[in-house]
């Protein structure tokens, strides 16, 4: 016994130094293994099943990881044990209890997740606002549907989508090539972009994040360029929206200008694109007078433009999006002296530095 | 227990190198399985590290998006389907004869052919470098219409041969397993005093053969589809993407327990030996392994919650159920332990790091299953996070903690324990360095699969930084261990027939045993018969 006692107490205070050290950590961990704040209603639907599913995991693996590390701090093999320990080759008993004990903890699991997947997967299809994500190697295009579901007001060929808040919005999901998946980390959500079928959800952004803007990005790989097929989401306020989608429709509607050709005499800067890639990423251009750049875009059925963005990140020109193989001169206004970046719309890491002087 | 004396002559007896080429002696087939494998298992780690590598920082620093993408496909599939697999087939291979009481396996040149087809489907593989197009880039999934021959080269129908190679060797295997167990038991080895070992390579058997011809078949399918112009996967012709998913996953989350049931008999042999204590609940886990197999085939589309084309209740509520037996395990393993003696060798060691990773393997497991949870984290660095607790942390643990428990028993000679432990604690460390990070990236968005990320998220430089500092950790760990095993092959101090005080058969005999295994074995009177004749208890193993 004088023997024993010491180390009770020494094994106590390890276990004592155990407990805070991971009650520590826990509280740590506890703030970066959650997700992101969630800007839909759906999203907090999510969030809120999360927290319950992390609250029964983190019980569990304190519980579980804290028999295995009392066990092995308890039970090592002493120079004292000569002769067998006793010798359990089971407790039907306990095998119930910890049958029992998980299933109605998975049962409670299965019932919270199927509360909120009836939440988050229900569609009403009966707001107005309809938008159709298009995606194909290595890009994303939003297509604004009338409220019949089939006509197109228009077409935005910039991987951004802008909705407004407050309202549902159904999104429908159309793929032209392989799989992609539709996946904005704050929604919590991603779904599949799948050829063949065309997948719906919907969501409703909260009206509290009206004039914020979401990243979003393609979650299957879909090919060598997956890493590139970003987009944004900007949340309007509805009657900014309604602005809006006038507004482009209209533009829409419109006539397209005449392309404009170089002015004699005007400077005009060659750049081309392949692979999803720019040619040359210096360019260089003179101060306050108009230039053009003739911008050739080398990669087959991939749209590519030309966006001039000034050092505040203001963007000062965006070229006209299209697809492969094919060639536009954009007229660029006069720039004050100064170092600019061009980079294309679609695909944002294409960049390269445009100097006016 | 010497044995050697009275051996009988061994027929086919062979000199060196040809001895080991023409062998279809089933410990030497074992150990060629496991050196196989070791190699595939370097070679994928060094994919790994590449990915890594690249991942370390944002941009593009040292590969373009396309050899990246050959990367992780050929790590995934090396890992998988050349690593893993194939490993716990091998120990299966070395061990069960023993385990059993038998001689050999039931088919020798059977069990030869399998293992051979599994260099020739690694070389395969690979070969897809040699090609323009590269190696296979889809992802280990393969999934269609990416994997159309429209969208990848020659590199990914050498993979489709390379895995259905693979995939016949596993089914060989399999019937092999089975009737030797199920016919070759030794006098008073009934089918409750199995090692569990051997119980669970009775239930991966049923799962490979059961759900392999499926993959087979897909395989076969796809194959059709690239070259001949068939119509079964791809939309743009009149196939169904979704349906190469279905198949794929009939097969591959069946495949997920073939890659783990092994590892845990592995544990559970492991855990008592040095315990010094009986299984705790034995039969319970029988029950348990059985169970795991039969709802594994009911999970498949859980990997495919996002698809929108899935009955999401059914597959969320059998994944859930999944949690149950293998919780039951997890308490009888602990269970084991309390009350034993624990010794901290090597093999404890890796063992109970599988307890410990493997339980946040499972945990965060059921994450996914919660759908609409899985919503916010499927294809995103939290997956990866989570079948790496499962596969590295169960799987491989499982594999180290085999080795080091049956290397004395293989070569006669026991490995340095001081290098064991140095290799254990940098591994662990590397290992939880490189994959718990990820969890948080997942959670923050970083969908898996890309080459490159935005250099504006502080959080994703510095997670996969570290990620990548455990990568090389875990690289580093392999060097005491190579070292460990090279020294100890020539020098090690001898083991003996039974270095750890053994439960199992395999200890009954000299080690190296000798061909054939047994000129006499002990009665056989409970689930730990070389128990029984140390201690003289006759009915040990008696419930």
């Amino acid at each position: 016994m004088s023997i024993s006692r010491p180390r009770r107490s020494r094994l106590a205070t390890i276990a004592a130094l155990v407990a805070a050290s991971v009650l520590v950590a826990g509280c740590n961990a506890v703030n970066l293994l959650r997700p992101p704040a969630a800007v839909t209603a759906q999203g907090h639907e999510i969030s809120n099943l999360y927290d319950i599913v992390f609250a029964i995991a983190v019980v569990v693996f304190v519980l579980v990881e804290g028999l295995i590390v009392f066990a092995v701090v308890r039970y090592r093999r002493k120079p004292t044990d000569s002769s067998l320990p006793p010798q359990i080759h089971g407790n039907n008993v306990l095998e119930v209890i910890w049958t029992v004990i998980p299933t109605v903890l998975v049962a409670v699991m299965f019932l919270f997740s199927y509360e909120s997947l009836n939440k988050v997967d229900a569609v009403a299809n009966t707001t107005d606002v309809r938008i159709r994500a298009v995606a194909s190697q290595f890009q994303w295009a939003f297509e604004y549907l009338a409220p019949d579901g089939q006509t197109v007001l228009f077409e935005q060929l910039a991987p951004e989508m802008t909705v407004p808040v407050s309202r549902t919005v159904h999104l429908s999901l159309r793929s032209k090539d392989v799989i992609h998946a539709f996946y904005v980390p704050q929604f919590l959500f991603k779904r599949d972009v799948v050829p063949g079928r065309e997948n719906v959800f919907e969501f409703n952004v909260d009206a509290a994040d009206a004039g914020q803007t979401f990243s979003g990005q393609c979650a299957e790989l879909c090919g060598v360029y997956h890493d590139t097929m970003l987009f944004k989401v900007h949340a309007l306020s509805p009657e900014a929206y309604d602005v809006w989608l006038q507004q482009q429709i209209a533009t829409a509607k419109a006539t397209p200008a005449p392309a404009a050709s170089a002015a004699a005499g005007q400077t005009q800067l060659d750049l081309s694109a392949a692979n999803i890639a720019y040619d040359r990423t210096a360019l260089e251009a003179p101060a306050g007078q108009p230039f053009s750049i003739k911008f050739q875009n080398n990669d087959p059925a991939v749209t590519h433009n030309v966006a001039i963005k000034d050092a505040s990140g203001q963007e000062v020109f965006r070229g006209e999006i299209f697809p492969g193989v094919d060639v536009r001169t954009y007229p660029i206004p006069a720039l004050a002296a100064g170092t600019y970046g061009f980079s294309c719309s679609v695909h944002p890491n294409m960049t390269g530095t445009l100097t006016v002087k | 227990m010497a044995t050697t004396a009275l051996t009988p002559a061994y027929a086919g007896r062979r000199a060196g190198l040809y001895d080991w080429l023409t062998t279809t002696d089933h410990k030497k087939i074992g150990i060629l399985y496991l050196l196989n494998s070791f190699v595939l298992f370097f070679v994928g780690g060094m994919f790994a590290l590449v990915v890594r590598l690249e991942l370390a920082q944002p941009g593009l620093q040292f590969l373009k998006e396309s050899t990246y993408n050959q990367a992780f496909t050929i790590h995934a599939s090396l890992m998988i389907f050349l690593f893993i697999i194939p490993i716990l087939a091998g120990f299966g291979n070395y061990i069960v004869p023993l385990m059993i009481g038998a001689p050999d396996m039931a088919f020798p040149r059977i069990n030869a052919l399998s293992f051979w087809m599994l260099p020739l489907a690694a070389l395969l593989m690979l070969s897809g470098f040699l090609t323009d197009g590269g190696a296979a880039a889809a992802g280990w999934t393969s999934y269609s219409p990416l994997a159309q021959a429209k969208y990848s080269g020659v590199g990914t129908d050498l993979w489709i041969v390379a895995v259905l190679l693979i995939g016949t060797s596993s089914i060989l295997g399999a019937i092999n397993f089975l009737v030797t167990i199920f016919k070759m038991r030794a006098p008073g080895m009934t089918m409750f005093r199995l090692p569990i070992m051997v119980w669970t390579m009775i239930v991966t058997s049923l799962l490979v053969l059961l759900a392999t011809p499926v993959l087979a078949s897909a395989l076969i399918m796809l194959f059709i589809d690239r070259n001949y112009g068939g119509h079964f996967f791809d939309p743009a012709t009149g196939g169904n993407a979704i349906l190469w998913q279905n198949v794929f996953w009939f097969y591959s989350h069946p495949a997920v327990y073939i890659m783990i049931l092994p590892a845990m008999g592995i544990i559970s042999e492991v855990l008592p030996v040095f315990s010094r204590k009986p299984l705790f609940g034995y039969k319970a886990f029988i029950f348990a392994t059985a169970g795991i197999g039969a709802l594994g085939f009911s999970v498949w589309a859980h990997h495919m919650f996002t698809t929108g084309a899935v009955y999401l209740p059914f597959f969320s509520f059998m994944t859930f159920l999944i949690a149950i037996p293998t919780g039951v395990k997890m308490f009888n393993w602990i269970a084991t332990l309390f009350r034993g003696q624990l010794t901290f060798s090597t093999p404890l060691l890796f063992a109970l790091g599988f307890l410990t990773m493997f339980l946040i393997g499972g945990i965060n497991g059921a994450f996914s299953a919660a759908v609409p949870v899985d919503f916010a984290l499927h294809d995103t660095y939290w997956v990866v996070a989570h079948l790496h607790y499962v596969l590295f942390g169960g799987s491989v643990f499982g594999v180290f903690a085999g080795l080091y428990y049956w290397f004395p028993k293989m070569f006669g000679r026991m490995l340095n324990e001081t290098l064991g432990k140095i290799h254990f604690v940098l591994m662990f460390i590397g290992f939880n360095l490189t994959f718990f990070p990820m969890h948080i990236l997942g959670l923050e968005g970083m969908p898996r699969r890309i080459a490159n990320y935005a250099p504006g998220q502080a959080d994703w430089t510095a997670l996969n930084l570290l990620a990548t500092v455990g990568g090389f950790t875990i690289a580093l760990s392999m060097l005491p261990f190579l070292w460990n095993v090279l020294v100890s092959l020539r020098s090690g101090p001898l083991a003996g027939d039974d270095p750890w005080e053994g439960n199992t058969l395999e200890w009954a005999t000299s080690s190296p045993p000798p061909p054939y295994n047994f000129d006499r074995l002990p009665e056989i009177r409970s689930e730990r018969p070389v128990f029984d004749v140390r201690h003289g208890t006759g009915k040990g193993g008696a419930h």
